[in-house]
This record gives C-alpha cells, sequence and structure tokens, in this order.
C-alpha cells in the first residue's frame, strides 16, 4: 500500500535511526539512506545559512544534535524552504535557553527575525496616507524585538556577550538585507503597536506615552516626527 | 477533461528557456541574453515574499515569458490538498499570466510535512489512480493546463509494478494531462536501473508533450547518478535531447541549474548547444 510506503519513507528519512523493517519494506537499503541524506543534506543547508552565528557560537556538534532531535520529530511542516530555519528555531531555542550560555537563544532569536525580514511577504498596499485619526501601515518585513544582550553587535566577543537590555527593530532595507535600527523602550511599544495596527497612529501614541509617563511636549513631537519621517523615506511605514 | 493551451500564450514560450535562479539573477537580468528564450521560476520561492524574490520576478516579466514548476504540490501524496495553498497558487499564476504549469510525478510529502525533495512513487496501479486523481484537481483548483514532470528516482521498484515509462503513460493517460519530459532524468534512471532511454521515449504520446527539461547529474563514485541540476549537461543527455525532439518536435526546452551555478558565460555556452541540437532536430523531415 502506498500510505504504509510513504510513512515508512517518512521515518527514514526523520527518524534519529532508521529502523530495519522500514528499509525493508522499501526495498533497497544503501539507496534508501542515500535518500535520507538527500533530504537532510537540503533542510540542514538552509538551517546553516540561516543560524549561522548560532551555530558558530554553540559548535557543530551540539547545533547538530539539536537539527537531528528536530528532524525526529516527523519533518518539516512548511512547504516553503525559507520557513525551514523558522520551525527549527521554533523547536530549538527553548533547548538552547535551557542547555546553552543565556545569549546563545537570544542571538538564534535575532538571526531569525532578520532571517524573517528578508523572505517576508511583499508590503501591503495602504488604503490612504498616514493620518494621525487612521490605522498605521507597516511594512510586513520589519519586526520589533526586546533582547537580554546585544546579540546585534558583531564580531560575536570571544567571552561572549554581557547582559544588556536591547530594544531593536529588524526590517528588510532598500538592498533586500535585515538592517537594525536601535529603539528605547517607548519606541518599541509604539511600533508594536503599529505592527499590531488594531488602533490609530494618535490612539496608539496617547496610549504609550501614558504608559510610559511621558509628556507628549515638544521634545516628544519632535523625535514622533523624525521616526516618522524616517520610516516614511524608507519605505516601512 | 485535459485543459487545452491558449495558442497565443503558448506561442511566446518557445525555444530554449533558463531556470531563474538567485546565483545567477543578477547578472542574467542585467545582460539579458537574447538566446534566452523564456525563464521558468517554482512558484514556493515567490509566493507571499518580497525583496530580492519579488524584484527578480518584477525584472524578468519585463523581458521574458514565465513559465511556473512547482515543486510542493506532489501529486502522489494521500492527504487532501491544503486549500489556502492552492488559492494562493492560482493567484499568484494568475498574476504572471502563465500558459501552464507543471508539477512532479512523485512523492513530496506525507501527512503534514514535506520531504523538500522529491521522493518516488512505486510504479503501480494504485499509484497511478492516486496521481492522476490529484493531477485532475489541482488542475481544476488553479484553472490552467498542468503537465506532469517524469521524475528521477534512486531505489529500486517493486517486482509487481509497471515499467516506469507504462506508468507515466498510465497517469497521463487516466488524467488527460500534458508531460514536461525531463530528458536528464530518463537518462539518470536508465543508466542508474539498466533500460533504454530511448525505448522510453519511444512510448511517451509525443502530442503530451508541452515542455522540456534539460540538466546535468552527479555521478557518485559507487556509479549512482544524482539529479542534482549541478553539472554540466553531459553529452548523452545532449544526444537524448536531439532524439526527443526529433519525436516531438519543436516544444520548449529548459536549461535546469540550481546548484554550483557557474558563470552566466558557461551557462549561454550550454544554451547555445541547446539550440544548435533544437534547431537540428526539429527542422528534420519526420518532426511534426
Amino acid at each position: 500500500m502506498l500510505a504504509d510506503r510513504a510513512k515508512a519513507m517518512q521515518r527514514v528519512c526523520f527518524d534519529a535511526e532508521p529502523s530495519d523493517a522500514d528499509l525493508e519494506l522499501l526495498g533497497s537499503r544503501e539507496r534508501w539512506l542515500v535518500y535520507r541524506e538527500l533530504v537532510q543534506n537540503r533542510l540542514v543547508e538552509v538551517i546553516n545559512v540561516a543560524l549561522a552565528r548560532t551555530k558558530a557560537a554553540i559548535g557543530d556538534e551540539s547545533f547538530g544534535r539539536a537539527v537531528a532531535e528536530w528532524l525526529s520529530t516527523g519533518g518539516p511542516k512548511t512547504r516553503y524552504l525559507r520557513h525551514v530555519p523558522v520551525e527549527l528555531a521554533d523547536f530549538a531555542i527553548p533547548i538552547w535557553r535551557d542547555k546553552e550560555v543565556p545569549w546563545i537563544a537570544e542571538l538564534a532569536r535575532f538571526e531569525i527575525a532578520s532571517w524573517n525580514v528578508r523572505h517576508a511577504p511583499p508590503d501591503p498596499e495602504p488604503e490612504s496616507e498616514l493620518a494621525f485619526d487612521r490605522r498605521p501601515v507597516l511594512s510586513s518585513a520589519l519586526e520589533i524585538i526586546r533582547l537580554e544582550y546585544p546579540v546585534h553587535k558583531r564580531p560575536t566577543p570571544a567571552a561572549g556577550y554581557e547582559p544588556d537590555s536591547t530594544f531593536l527593530c529588524v526590517y528588510r532595507d532598500a538592498d533586500h538585507r535585515a538592517s537594525t535600527k536601535t529603539l528605547n523602550a517607548l519606541a518599541a511599544d509604539l511600533l508594536d503597536a503599529w505592527k499590531r495596527a488594531d488602533e490609530t497612529v494618535a490612539e496608539s501614541v496617547q496610549r504609550i506615552a501614558a504608559k510610559h509617563q511621558t509628556e507628549i511636549g515638544p521634545a516628544f513631537i519632535e523625535k514622533l516626527s523624525a521616526i516618522i519621517a524616517e520610516f516614511i523615506i524608507g519605505g516601512r511605514l | 477533461m485535459s485543459r487545452k493551451i491558449s495558442t497565443e500564450v503558448k506561442s511566446s514560450v518557445e525555444g530554449i528557456g533558463l531556470g531563474l535562479r538567485y546565483d545567477l539573477a543578477t547578472e542574467l537580468l542585467e545582460r539579458r541574453p537574447e538566446t534566452v528564450s523564456w525563464l521558468e521560476i517554482h512558484p514556493e520561492n515567490y509566493v507571499n515574499r518580497g525583496g530580492r524574490y519579488q524584484q527578480m520576478l518584477d525584472l524578468a516579466r519585463r523581458d521574458w515569458p514565465i513559465v511556473t514548476h512547482g515543486l510542493s504540490t506532489c501529486l502522489g501524496a494521500l492527504e487532501p490538498f491544503d486549500g489556502r495553498y492552492l488559492r494562493e497558487l492560482r493567484s499568484f499564476l494568475s498574476d504572471i499570466e502563465i500558459p501552464w504549469h507543471s508539477e512532479h510525478l512523485c512523492l513530496g510529502g506525507v501527512q503534514d510535512r514535506f520531504f523538500h525533495d522529491l521522493l518516488p512513487l512505486p510504479f503501480t496501479d494504485e499509484a497511478a489512480r492516486i496521481a492522476s486523481q490529484r493531477l485532475i484537481e489541482v488542475r481544476d483548483a488553479i484553472d490552467l493546463p498542468l503537465a506532469l514532470e517524469n521524475a528521477s528516482y534512486y531505489a529500486p521498484q517493486c517486482d509487481d509494478g509497471l515499467a516506469e515509462a507504462d506508468f507515466v503513460v498510465e497517469v497521463l493517460e487516466r488524467a488527460d494531462a500534458n508531460l514536461l519530459l525531463d530528458v536528464n532524468n530518463i537518462y539518470v534512471n536508465g543508466r542508474n536501473f539498466d533500460f533504454d532511454p530511448k525505448a522510453y521515449i519511444d512510448k511517451i504520446p509525443p502530442d503530451r508533450v508541452v515542455q522540456v527539461h534539460v540538466a546535468g547529474h552527479f555521478l557518485r563514485d559507487d556509479g549512482l547518478r544524482i539529479d542534482t541540476h549541478g553539472e554540466p549537461v553531459p553529452n548523452e543527455v545532449y544526444e537524448l535531447l536531439d532524439y526527443a525532439l526529433r519525436k516531438i518536435g519543436p516544444v520548449p526546452v529548459l536549461l535546469e541549474r540550481d546548484n554550483n551555478v557557474p558563470p552566466l558565460d558557461e551557462l549561454l555556452a550550454e544554451v547555445d548547444e541547446l539550440w544548435t541540437i533544437y534547431q537540428s532536430a526539429t527542422e528534420a523531415e519526420h518532426a511534426r
């Protein structure tokens, strides 16, 4: 039956160790191990590109164990190869958070955010120009992340990163690469709200200024205008 | 019932094409070589994706007709299709105005998991029934002609199945479908499993072929040939292309190069070789 063969193929390609029974069912141990190698190599290749710094930081062996453990859950659920590293990261970051030094999981989060914005969908078409009484439309290729370590700073220090809370806007730039802009806590909350787009610009500004006990005075307006102008010019708003 | 290919759109996809791949896109899109008549893309690389891929496709469409070749809607799986993806695929294909879409005759996933590779179907009546039904379902969903591609395979088939060519023809006939004939896959399978590639081509109904793929492959130390699309096209595959075109006539031919991508000039030399074969073979007396 095709169903039995298909499930055996899945186990041979993804299980930690392919079973003799599955290899016997499929008919050629040697050739099905070739398939296992081809399937896993393609996935590992894209994961290695997306999480290159994380892999370098924790070493091939530890990184490879996490990938193998993830593969043994049955293989990727996504049809898009570009989303494979995201699935691996969803699985492995909690493991790395438990087993590795604390900044490793943060580095993986940052690398995946950078990968995501590079491959994000096209930007939505805003129905109208930006106005304070309308909901903002941010670029699809933009993520706001809060890190406990400044892992966006390169190169990775030999002794690792020291704790330093960091707010980042990670976005796809004009050359289609992932760039970062460091934010303060208020700007990060504001951009988070704009990303959600469930309130108008004015509502979000008032709510978040109040949350941060910040007066909406000339200095605030000046900084707000500057970030809006920068985002409009950069095509991110 | 088979979807007929629009003559107007089809006529713009002819001669020799090249796969649009990230590694060669910059040079290809800048130089826009006239010997490349059309481009092929994998929709999975472009659906819901902005940035460089969106830019590549926009630039490509200014200068070339586009044909699409799917990787993930494989025809051999058992689970129901992802309806959302089929709707997105239909919308994408409609936007870029293609004459036909193609998919692989293989198993690409199990349950909700994807191999991201092309695993072989057994050449059985059960698999032919499933694949032909799924082909019709996808064709209806995208509302376009859908060609299946004969795939490469590396593991021996069960003894009680059909010969590969008979299996492919069985699916074509059941679904009244078009074929994307991959001559490299036939060559690779022929060498790996000791059959005559020309005898395979002789079994294919010429009128069903709408497109041809040509590529290079990797020869392992143990003699197994792997369809990597990462090597130059070998002479034996050129010869098989010539043989196929003399039987099926002037259908568009695509040079696939997905890995180990060389400088563009090396690919264009292969394109020139393909043009020489294409013109010689399709001007032959017996071409349709």
